[in-house]
């Protein structure tokens, strides 16, 4: 994390413990509408580590419904830029951008903005559901291509 | 496709087409229509570095009394072509339950070769032999595909030396280690005549006359003396020139490329919609999720003021000491 620009000298005492609040107080609570199940610290090593299939898609802090950054496990640009392109052909979709914070962590973000009337997860499902239709599309076109190509190749010879 | 009537305007909405140019036992030609940049790079990447074979992976040497050090030989091993015919029914080694590998998971080859002549002898990928259960009878076999029918060399062994070794080809992915790409060479290529001007040519003094044109050259209209840049204008002609390794045949290179775009984006899919609701919510997050857009990035405190730069002891603007916006100096701050 970035040191906090600006900061003098301090004295101990007067120094903010941490940044987490301590106690949860009823200001704090989530008002982003999303279901989230509380992860006080530390025990996020209690449960799972390693037994399950890893989380591939996780979504990043400070997401509401219609603006969400997603974190991809183990995925790059041969599928962040794609994706990328087909979530901003949505019309609904107001913004999207895709990210690979550190080249050596296998990690990839997404950024999904929407207007009003759909969310991001579900603008995300149909970038991927379109590029597997594109995919399912250029399959057909390659097979009846080469199919073609032989016949023209066995006319010939 | 089914898009949405306001992005019908453009090329990709007529659908994508394909049309093949070249094709034999070593390579395929094709162009990719309609289709955009995006995917067309996706393919090409995957083809690259995602698509499974095999490739010999643990090497035992029981002796080896050539000139090459152990892990030399080790090494050229790995990078024999072996034929992944099959490969797709292999399980990968750290999938498999057996402790180490097994026939699930690997394709055992032995090679054994001792100079009993007068000259040097040439060791090559025909002398390794595939021993035990395979899934196929080509899978984890080397390829050979010159004219002498010996394969890649291996190594040369004087008079009375010998090598004596055990080989354990395992699947897996170029990524990893490019000893398992299936593609000796992807061309890819767009934009012939640099209309687009993505590439800024470097010439002596003309860069019509030093860069000779493309073969894809003749397939697009030339440009028009004089005509204006057009700003609009965007890929959609794309030629790929897929070369194999010989562990698969070219065209089986593009068909399971897209393979394996489906599979990753059918994992993602699977785990986005089963997740809904609760999973897809869980995993670690900093622990100030929760606590007022003030803090979300982290960077403020609890002390938080109206800014992220202002500490409980600043004043005003950016910047501030105990002292004001003044200096001892007198001066007035910024100006």
């Amino acid at each position: 994390m970035a040191a906090r620009p600006d900061s003098e000298d301090i004295a101990m005492d007067d120094a903010p413990t941490s940044h987490q609040p301590e106690v949860k107080d009823d200001a704090m609570v989530d008002d982003e509408g999303l279901d989230v199940d509380e992860n006080e610290n530390g025990n996020e090593y209690d449960e799972e580590e390693e037994e399950e299939e890893v989380q591939r898609i996780k979504l990043l802090p400070g997401s509401t419904e219609t603006a969400a950054s997603f974190e991809f496990t183990n995925e790059g640009h041969t599928l962040g830029n794609a994706l990328r392109y087909f979530i901003m052909r949505n019309p609904d979709v107001e913004f999207c951008g895709h990210a690979i914070p550190h080249p050596s962590e296998p990690k990839m973000n997404v950024r999904i903005q929407t207007f009003e009337g759909t969310t991001a997860i579900e603008a995300l499902e149909k970038g991927l559901r379109d590029i597997q239709e594109l995919c399912d599309v250029v399959t057909d076109k390659f097979v009846a291509a080469a199919t073609d190509f032989d016949k023209k190749k066995a006319a010939t010879a | 496709m089914d898009y949405d009537p306001m992005a019908m305007d453009d090329a990709e909405s007529l659908g994508p087409v394909v049309k093949i140019s070249q094709a034999d036992s070593v390579r395929v030609k094709f162009e990719l229509q309609n289709a955009d940049i995006s995917f067309a790079n996706s393919l090409r990447r995957v083809m690259l570095a995602e698509i499974p074979t095999i490739a010999i992976d643990l090497v035992e040497i029981e002796s080896n009394s050539s000139v090459l050090a152990d892990e030399f030989i080790a090494h050229r091993l790995g990078l024999i072509p072996l034929n992944a015919e099959g490969v797709e029914h292999l399980l990968y080694s750290r999938d498999c339950d057996c402790e180490e590998y097994c026939e699930h998971c690997s394709v055992k080859l032995t090679l054994h070769a001792k100079c009993t002549g007068y000259e040097n002898m040439s060791v090559s990928a025909r002398d390794l032999v595939p021993v035990g259960d395979r899934m196929n009878q080509n899978l984890g076999t080397p390829v050979i595909n010159d004219k002498d029918g010996t394969g890649p060399l291996i190594l040369k062994l004087r008079p009375e030396q010998e090598i004596k070794l055990e080989c354990i080809a395992k699947k897996g992915i170029a990524k990893e280690h490019a000893k398992w790409a299936p593609s000796a060479a992807i061309g890819f290529e767009y934009d012939p005549h640099n209309k687009l001007r993505h590439l800024d040519l470097w010439y002596e003094t003309d860069p019509k006359t030093e860069w000779p044109p493309s073969e894809y050259a003749k397939w697009e209209e030339p440009p028009v003396e004089g005509e204006p840049f057009d700003f609009d204008a965007v890929p959609n002609h794309f030629y790929y020139n897929v070369e194999t390794a010989g562990n698969l045949p070219p065209d089986g290179i593009v068909a399971e490329g897209i393979k394996v775009i489906q599979q990753k984006l059918a994992g993602l899919i699977h785990e986005l919609t089963e997740g809904e609701g609760e999973g897809g919510y869980e995993g670690p997050r900093s622990p100030d999720y929760n606590s007022g857009p003030d803090t979300g990035y982290g960077y403020s405190t609890s002390y938080g003021g109206n800014g992220g730069n202002q500490s409980a002891w600043g004043g005003g603007g950016g910047g501030t000491t105990p002292f004001g916006n003044q200096t001892s100096y007198g001066g007035g701050g910024w100006s």
